[in-house]
């Protein structure tokens, strides 16, 4: 409303001045020519390839032929087993990767918020592993498994620690499912691969989580503990309502990244021991590239495109409903 | 009774609020070893020598005496891992009298720096442009537009990734002249322009409108307005658009790999996939390569730690 005032303001003033009624052309679509360059960039970078990879969905390249296939590369991605078992690997990988950031996240964020004179120095030294890329994150943490010569490598070998005979991170298979079609419980490499991706994005959600917390009035807090709240209490009805907003778009950022991050799956376990840590987006790859099926690539991509954009209109409609309350 | 109880509670209280600021600190101090574990390691891997990295099991300092005591003065710290990379060959017409013929450093590092600052650049001057119309502009289609943009944002690369393949093999067939360097910085301009355009617009929206217009009496008009008045007061804004942009492609991996065919136009995250298979066994290499590819933007990051802290919060929470 404000802005709006004041944007007739600056026109009525426009409309008025001497200088702007001499105003060339360039001056007065200067807008449109500054957002010119951009739109050119997103349309040719995102917009055509989107619709591009609409297109290769519903083609088929075998034996050399592009033929129109219809929807036929969308049945036969849906209905591979490879589909179906990646899509529970990105689930558990999902689960615990969200999981795990946001319950460490929240930890560090409050003790950080205890305004402790090292605060600055604790969150510099935190945020180095969001600075390192997938692939460097993925090659550090297999260093430290690859068999016999990582420095974990003997801690998990060991049988007393993980019975009954000690577990190598990179060769050993998931157990036996305990459901039939379900690969649970996943393999050791996917739980670790887990933990190397929070590593790296729990610096983020720390910071973004702190920033909400900062916004908490200190008074709230207090006259709490005044009435006899304990710490438990404060956090979970005043604490955590308040920064609730925070907490939603931190877990619809890790989710985009969990299902769509790849690079660390090629350079800590390259998908294996077997298929064990085949997630989507690797699956993707391995289709698209690995095979040159580019038609069911493309249906995959479309697929996983699909995933994004409801994320990512449910997080707007969320935080605009949250606003408007 | 009953005082004796307050009075020994308000003790304990005080000696809480007097134990708690220890604990706390305490609490940190482990934590951020704990994060910095792997980092720690890696340097360490980094500077053993071959024999070392191959032991098992595993030591951590590769210091210990023959009957297995630990001594400063048997450390065997090696920078194996670090030659085997950079290759250093003797030649006489150069600075060190060195020239380092590893491809790492002659080939993919300074790849990834051109594509990076060459991505940030445009990423900058388009976001700082888009972004000043979208924060002070009012026109049909606005919102509209902003929210394409931010819904681009969530798109990965990796699903358009197919799609950009088969365009630069096609690029590649009609035009001889084609350049694949061009189409990977223009790949990575448009993958990153999204977020800093709504880093560099919340920035705008914090410089009061009245000194534009202010600056209109004084007879500007809107472009020498947008260079002298507008741009200086948002140069932290652009900055920071440029930093995360710089990590962002040095850190990207898939695109400059699936996209980029010639040999010699490689990115480093390319080259630290391929050691993988390259050096098998050579653990230190592999750490070495790590850090000498994650070097620049941990400093890059340590330099300027305040910018990026406050445009990634910035940048999540406005968008």
């Amino acid at each position: 409303m404000a802005q709006s005032a004041e944007a007739a303001s600056i026109s009525r003033f426009s409309r008025t001045s001497h200088r702007h009624i001499k105003q060339g052309f360039f001056s007065r679509t200067l807008p449109f020519w500054l957002l010119l360059p951009t739109l050119l960039v997103l349309i040719a970078i995102q917009f055509i390839p989107g619709v591009f990879s609409f297109f290769l969905s519903t083609q088929s390249f075998e034996r050399g032929q592009q033929t129109f296939v219809g929807l036929r590369n969308f049945e036969r991605v849906f209905t591979s087993s490879a589909f179906g078992e990646s899509l529970w690997h990105t689930l558990f990988f999902l689960i615990g990767y969200v999981t795990l950031t946001l319950i460490a996240g929240f930890v560090i964020a409050q003790i950080l918020n205890r305004k402790l004179r090292l605060s600055a120095f604790y969150i510099t030294v935190i945020f180095i592993p969001w600075v390192l890329s997938d692939v460097v994150v993925g090659l550090i943490f297999r260093l430290f498994v690859v068999p016999d010569y990582g420095l974990f490598s003997a801690l998990f070998a060991n049988p007393n620690i993980f019975p009954p005979k000690g577990i190598s991170i990179l060769t050993t298979p998931p157990s036996t499912p305990i459901l039939p079609d379900v690969p649970f419980p996943p393999a050791p490499a996917l739980i670790y691969l887990i933990f190397a991706s929070a590593w790296k994005a729990l610096p983020f959600i720390t910071l973004l989580i702190l920033a909400a917390l900062q916004t908490v009035p200190r008074e709230v807090i207090e006259s709490a503990a005044i009435d006899g709240a304990d710490g438990w209490r404060t956090v979970r009805f005043i604490t955590f309502p308040l920064i609730l907003p925070t907490l939603v778009v931190a877990l619809f950022n890790l989710t985009l990244s969990g299902v769509n991050g790849v690079g660390m799956v090629f350079s800590l376990t390259g998908g294996g021991p077997g298929t064990a840590t085949e997630v989507l987006s690797y699956l993707l790859y391995t289709i698209g590239f690995g095979r040159l099926d580019f038609g069911r690539a493309a249906a995959l991509s479309v697929f996983m495109a699909i995933i994004n954009l409801t994320l990512i209109l449910l997080a707007l409609r969320i935080s605009r409903s949250e606003r408007e309350a | 009774m009953n005082a004796t109880l307050a009075a020994s509670s308000h003790h304990v209280h005080r000696a809480q609020r007097r134990l708690a600021p220890w604990f706390f600190n305490g609490a940190m101090l482990i934590i951020c070893f704990l994060v910095l574990i792997p980092v720690l390691g890696t340097v360490i891997t980094s500077l053993k020598d071959q024999t070392e990295v191959q032991r098992n099991p595993p030591v951590l300092f590769p210091c210990d005496t023959p009957d297995g005591q630990f001594s400063l003065s048997a450390c065997r710290w090696s920078v194996e891992g670090y030659t085997r990379i950079l290759e250093p060959r003797p030649s006489a017409g150069t600075l060190f009298g060195f020239e380092y013929v590893g491809r790492m450093i002659s080939v993919y590092l300074p790849n990834t720096l051109i594509y990076a600052v060459s991505g940030s650049v445009l990423v900058t001057m388009l976001a700082g442009m888009s972004g000043y119309v979208f924060s002070r502009y009012r026109f049909r289609g606005r919102r509209a537009l902003m929210l394409a943009i931010l819904a681009i944002t969530g798109i990965p690369l990796l699903t358009n990734l197919i799609a950009l393949y088969r365009m630069g093999v096609g690029l590649r067939q009609t035009f001889p002249g084609y350049e694949e360097r061009l189409f990977v910085i223009v790949v990575y301009v448009g993958f990153f322009l999204p977020f800093s355009i709504w880093v560099v617009k919340s920035f705008f929206d914090t410089i009061p409108r009245e000194l534009e217009e202010a600056s209109f009496i004084d007879g500007c008009t809107p472009v020498s307005s947008l260079i002298r008045i507008v741009a200086p007061l948002a140069a932290p804004g652009l900055t920071s658009a440029f930093l995360l942009s710089f990590v962002g492609i040095w850190n990207e991996f898939i695109a400059g790999y699936l996209l980029v065919g010639k040999a010699t136009l490689r990115t480093a995250m390319f080259g630290l996939y391929d050691f993988i298979g390259q050096f098998v066994i050579g653990y230190q290499v592999l750490a070495a390569g790590c850090i000498m590819v994650a070097l620049p933007v941990v400093l890059m990051f340590l330099f300027f730690r305040k910018i990026f802290f406050r445009a990634m919060v910035e940048g999540a929470l406005k968008g």
